[in-house]
């Protein structure tokens, strides 16, 4: 017995197993989310490149957390081509030999607090359509590749290293076989990375290689140490000399150099130090000059690390950093670019210069790219690179519902999830400014909440756009408050109307914050150590409130109870209150025992929307170089966890989101990756759905009434997956069949609540729109590789109203019905198109029969369509009307060609006998009076689509288009034209009656 | 004894799709040519004659293609109630779309024609790469529409690239990406494929396409039926000539 027990256990697991395991999101493929962009304001790029004898018409962007870009149109327009892979791109490089050969360094080095990281090198052979890992996995960040201009086999990596954690994948790499197998060929100390390195265009056996000693903490950033210097080697990197000729007394930091490529003797170098300078060598690097410099040319050495020497012109030099110089003397003096044109972004890091056409270059800023066609002196920016980096998203209860968020260095911007001729760049506002991060609308619909680095505060009343300071301020008695870089900004889930915002204290306002009660102690660690920020940036001072730190960084109040309030620290502190913050609890010391390292950042909190008790919470600890994806879930107010985890999780966590209508539907959000479970966490995903696949999802909202997941990207801008209910009602069931047709939800009949504003201007980003009706929807256990697949719809009495054809793909199919019968035929012969044929009338409220046909089987469903109420200008008896006239014309539009077919085909006869036609006085004269009643019918004359004809075709179409897409009540003189057209059609079919009358004898008919 | 065949079978065809990753690319092609019904039946096709509907919230377009392998082809379309064509040959091609505003036979440039002639040769392009001095590779295995399938790229000797995506468990085709440059710009073409049936030649062949403009259902296809070669010169090609 017992023996069956377990193999009936056995049976039962397995089974459980591999149904579970089938739950892909290629199951969900066909449910592709909207890329909202926008391109309007964009992010930052990293590397710039292209093909040097291409013209300059082929180029790749890599970004700090949107992959990589590839144009083949020198920047008209761009193509993601790096979507299944890491998203943090630091250097790419092209094979110049072999152009479509490339190779892409992930992990970018601007070493900001929000930088992301990388998983190593990747190699493409075919312009970037495949790719390969080709090894340095652990190097975290790349900063540039060599490949050497008459070995293809010959790769030299700069290689940072990790940011936050000692790392012996730091240095210099070469490879020998065209990135088979790496070898270090310069190497300090795990402190100590590769920050820059150059070749030597006309020998490339001479490199330069500078060092970096570097290093952040989550609350500080030190740049610079005995481990930095300037390295040369004149054997292809097997040895190497340390240059120190006339540069400054170390300790260094950072160092930017170029050289000129028409003169390699002549080098440039922007070297971090106590004082920051430019040196200039003219010997190759062996002595170095002091030259004054600009403070643009000299600013934040560790976040720009770019100058570069015009490939023809040595004496032409720039410097892309704060704003963008340039010099005309080799260095010696700098100018900045002119504004004409508008504001350039800065934060600068990335230039390329066509090689053949120097004028024309590329920059990659904090805010996109720009394009000059002047060397420089003034820039346009590229509008189609949407690669935005938002910290948050929020959204509002409108309809169409607005999307709310805040992005690295580039404002808190707001846009509609919907938009006449579908959401595009001109559809973003601005509504606030500096870097932006939680942008929040308040419930009355007219107001936001937005704020800049450090806890910067405004209430924006968003018709004007005009903002008040709310950030609350210290007691005499009150330490001074720590505001987190990313500062929380919150309402309330189960009372809106509340708002909280965080600094080492939780703050709560009732009026929009005009007023603050703070509702906590300070619920951080409030270590001191962590709190010496004025002394951050190490060689540079840097404290820009980015290292700011035993701060509030989460707050989040139960959806089912106001005085249930939960608040995270990114010192690692989880604590609520149950009275709305007279006592607090700290919890965090109960967490690490399910797996979770302690004292880790609580990145989010979700409390559950079905139980008081429960929450999910994800915590961080990348700062202290643990990447590993922490997931808890307490179902007792914390005093217990268990850690949810999943083999396909592979970075650090930042957002968990609970279905509001599925407790066991969950989204994760991570640094690579957005995943999902459909069984309480128990199994996980990873989503595709036209999202990149290594996507770092910051944030996850769940629209309640439209049920569309909202997802904020840093590098990608906003998400939009619009419906996600196939994925909320998929179930185990389901899965098991072959074929399943989904419930549709009654569809109300309407042309969609848009008009259409004519196609968008070339340039931009176009999102389009969320579904105008519901779809039909089925599921199909494997796709339908032989045999056919259509759908009927048929109407209450079994009558066929349209035939279409189905979708054959594994998992989900989604197949639109337009809700119109089928068009009618439009006769042959005409010299003009026509289009009638391609529309009918909608249909009438009333259920309708699904009939799904998969080979030779049918299954069938429902679909209830019901009068759009809200649209007063069609009564239901309007709608009566429209369609009973629309169909009145559609039956005269076949009359008409019912009739031009028996004229063609009485015409046909009489030409078929050519040796009577020929001599036969009386047939040319019958098919010339044919052809008059015919040329009355229907256009036959028109050779230019600038020449419009019209005859009565034509004007029966026109009426009848226009009946077909009514949503009022028809007009007097509309009703009138069909008796007209009536009258006019009559006439014609008496002249033919005439003309066949007239020659009784005449053997064609 | 049938049904251990059967359980053996089973077994056999569970063990190749979990050993997939390491199949040999030549033994995918080979089963691919197998499944749409071997070489020598295709080498047999020497003129296909195809009609075609494709069909939009109930509006009908229909098309009809007449092919000479490696020769020509010619495209009949009809769009409400209009007529025109398409001809491509081995050296030049042809445009009359009236439709789209054309009033006369228009030709084609250089680059089109370059780029049309893999559709001249009907061949299924895995059974005749090697004839044109094409490569293959295979890529891995790559999600389609719900189905992970191999991905193979075949690459002609310009370095132009076809991806084919083969269904591991038909060996069909049932998507492929050209990528080609024409006209001083790269364009890059995808196509699905379904419905495939074993014609009475023995080939079998997708009733089913579909790319950007939409989907087409094969209703008829005739196979080396007589095409009278005069119909791969436009009506107005004197004209046009002058």
């Amino acid at each position: 017995m017992r023996k069956i027990l377990f193999m009936a256990f056995f049976l039962c697991v397995s089974a459980t197993a591999i149904a579970q395991n089938s739950v892909s999101s290629s199951l969900f493929s066909v449910m592709e989310a909207r890329s909202m962009g926008p391109g309007t304001m964009s992010g930052r790029v990293s590397a710039i490149t292209g093909v040097n004898n291409d013209n300059g018409k082929t180029m790749y962007l890599g970004t700090a957390g949107g992959g990589v870009w590839k144009s083949t149109n020198a920047g008209t327009s761009y193509k993601s081509v790096f979507d299944k892979y890491c998203q943090s791109i630091g250097a790419i490089a092209i094979d110049q030999k072999n152009p479509t050969t490339l190779y892409v360094g992930t992990g970018e080095s601007n070493m900001r607090n929000s930088v992301s990281i990388g998983n190593g090198m990747y190699k493409s052979t075919d312009g970037g359509d495949n790719w390969k890992k080709i090894g340095l996995d652990s190097t975290e960040h790349i900063s540039k590749i060599i490949v050497h201009p008459s070995n293809s086999d010959i790769i030299y990596v700069s290689v940072p290293g990790p940011l936050w954690s000692d790392s012996e994948h730091r240095g210099l790499y070469k490879s020998e076989d065209g990135g088979t197998t790496w070898k270090k060929i310069l190497y300090k100390d795990a402190k100590t990375g590769c920050a820059d390195l150059l070749m030597d265009p006309n020998n490339a056996n001479i490199l330069f290689a500078s060092m970096w000693q570097f290093r952040r903490q989550p609350f500080s950033f030190n740049s610079g140490g005995e481990g930095s210097g300037l390295f040369k080697s004149i054997d292809g990197g097997a040895t190497w000399k340390e240059i120190s000729n006339g540069l400054p007394t170390k300790p260094f930091g950072r160092i930017a150099m170029t050289l000129a490529p028409s003169n390699p003797k002549k080098m440039i170098a922007i070297v971090e130090n106590k004082t920051t300078g430019l040196y200039i060598s003219e010997d190759g690097g062996d002595t170095w000059k002091s030259q004054s410099a600009t403070m643009n040319v000299c600013a934040r050495p560790f976040y720009f690390s770019t100058i570069v020497v015009d490939p023809k012109d040595e004496k032409r030099v720039y410097r892309p950093a704060f704003e963008f110089a340039y010099s005309d003397d080799g260095g010696y003096s700098f100018s900045n670019a002119s504004s004409d044109g508008g504001w350039v972004h800065s934060d600068m890091h990335a230039l390329w210069i066509n090689p053949i056409n120097t004028n024309l270059m590329y920059l990659g800023t904090d805010g996109g790219v720009y394009m000059s066609i002047d060397r420089g002196v003034t820039w346009m920016f590229q509008q189609s690179l949407p690669v935005g980096q938002f910290y948050h998203v929020a959204f509002d209860n409108k309809d169409p519902y607005n999307v709310y968020g805040g992005l690295q260095d580039n404002g808190s911007w707001m846009a509609p999830s919907s938009s006449p001729g579908g959401v595009g760049n001109a559809n973003w506002s601005r509504i606030f400014g500096g870097d932006g991060f939680w942008t929040v609308p308040d419930v009355d619909g007219k107001t936001a909440y937005a704020e800049y680095q450090g806890g910067n505060m405004v209430r924006v009343e968003l018709a004007t756009l005009k903002g008040e300071s709310i950030q609350p301020k210290k007691t005499l008695k009150e330490e001074k408050l720590r505001w987190n870089w990313n500062t929380s900004i919150v309402t309330g889930k189960k009372n809106p109307k509340n708002l909280y915002v965080g600094a080492q204290y939780v703050y709560k306002s009732t009026d929009q914050g005009r007023n603050w009660a703070r509702i906590s102690p300070d619920l951080t660690t409030n270590d001191k150590k962590k709190q010496e920020q004025e002394d951050s940036g190490g060689l540079s001072a840097d404290n820009t409130s980015a290292e700011n730190h035993c701060t509030v960084f989460t707050i989040a109040e139960s959806p089912l109870d106001e005085n249930l309030v939960w608040a995270g620290t990114d010192d690692g502190n989880l604590q609520y209150t149950l009275d709305g913050g007279k006592k607090w609890t700290n919890v965090s010391m109960n967490v690490p025992k399910c797996g979770i390292a302690s004292q880790a950042w609580v990145s989010s909190i979700q409390p559950s929307q079905f139980d008081k008790n429960t929450l999910y919470v994800t915590f961080e600890n990348h700062m202290y170089g643990d990447h590993k994806t922490y997931l808890g879930k307490s179902t007792d107010l914390g005093k217990t966890w268990i850690r949810l985890d999943s083999k396909e999780f592979n970075s650090f966590a930042h957002k968990i989101a609970e279905d509001p209508e599925n407790k066991n539907l969950l989204f994760l959000g991570t640094e690579m990756g957005l995943f999902c479970t459909l069984d309480g966490g128990a199994n996980w995903f990873r989503m595709k759905n036209n999202i990149p696949e290594y996507a770092m999802v910051r944030d996850i909202q769940i629209h309640p009434k439209t049920h569309d997941l909202i997802i904020a990207t840093h590098g990608r801008g906003i998400y939009i997956l619009d419906d996600i209910r196939p994925i909320r009602n998929m179930n185990q069931e389901t899965i098991g069949k072959d074929v399943y047709i989904f419930p549709t939800p009654d569809i109300l009949l309407n042309n969609g609540r848009f008009g259409w504003g004519g196609p968008e201007v070339s340039g931009g980003w176009g999102a389009g729109n969320a579904p105008i009706k519901p779809s039909i929807q089925y599921y199909l256990k494997d796709r339908v590789t032989s045999g056919k697949a259509t759908i009927d719809i048929l109407d209450d009495k079994g009558n066929l109203i349209q035939s279409m054809p189905a979708t054959i793909r594994k998992g989900i199919n989604k197949v639109d019905w337009n809700l119109r019968g089928t068009p009618p035929r439009v006769a042959a012969g005409s010299t003009k198109m026509d289009g009638a044929g391609f529309t009918a009338p909608m249909v009438l409220p009333g259920n309708y029969t699904i009939k799904l046909k998969i080979k030779d089987k049918e299954y069938l469903s429902t679909v209830r369509c019901i009068h759009d109420n809200d649209n007063k200008d069609l009564s239901v008896t309007d709608r009566k009307l429209v369609y009973d006239k629309a169909m009145a014309l559609q039956v005269m539009y076949t009359r008409l060609a019912n009739t031009i077919d028996t004229i063609a085909s009485l015409q046909a006869k009489l030409k078929a006998d050519t040796v009577a036609f020929k001599k036969s006085k009386s047939s040319k004269v019958i098919y010339d009076d044919l052809e008059k009643v015919r040329a009355e019918l229907m256009a036959t004359k028109q050779t230019s689509m600038f020449a419009d004809e019209e005859k009565i075709r034509e004007k029966i179409s026109e009426l009848y288009s226009t009946f077909c897409s009514m949503e009022a009540k028809p007009n007097s003189t509309q009703l009138q034209a069909i008796e007209s057209l009536e009258a006019e059609l009559k006439t014609q079919e008496v002249n033919l009656d005439k003309v066949r009358k007239k020659y009784p004898g005449s053997t064609v008919y | 004894m049938k049904k251990l065949i059967a359980l053996g079978i089973t077994l056999f065809v569970a063990f190749q799709s979990i050993s997939v990753s390491a199949q040999d690319l030549n033994e995918i092609v080979k089963n691919h040519i197998a499944a749409i019904g071997g070489a020598d039946n295709w080498s047999k096709l020497k003129s296909m004659t195809s009609e075609m509907t494709m069909k939009a919230q109930g509006a009908e377009i229909k098309v009809v293609v007449n092919l000479i392998p490696k020769k020509a082809m010619r495209a009949d379309i009809e769009v409400m109630g209009m007529n025109g064509y398409q001809i491509m040959t081995d050296k030049e091609g042809w445009s009359f779309m009236p439709f789209a505003g054309q009033t006369k036979a228009e030709p084609s440039t250089p680059d089109d024609v370059k780029a049309a002639q893999d559709n001249l040769d009907i061949v299924d392009q895995l059974i005749t790469y090697k004839d044109y001095g094409k490569k293959i590779d295979y890529l891995g295995k790559d999600d389609v529409e719900g189905t992970e399938c191999h991905k193979i790229a075949l690459t002609n000797k310009e370095g132009e690239v076809t991806t084919f995506f083969i269904d591991p468990s038909t060996y069909y085709v049932i998507k492929e990406v050209s990528k080609k440059k024409a006209n001083g710009k790269e364009f890059e073409m995808t196509k699905t494929y379904g419905n495939y049936k074993k014609l009475e030649e023995g080939i079998v062949f997708p009733m089913l396409s579909g790319g950007d403009q939409g989907e087409m259902e094969i209703t008829k296809v005739t196979i080396n039926k007589p095409i009278d070669e005069a119909m791969f010169q436009p009506k107005s090609l004197s004209e046009l000539k002058k």
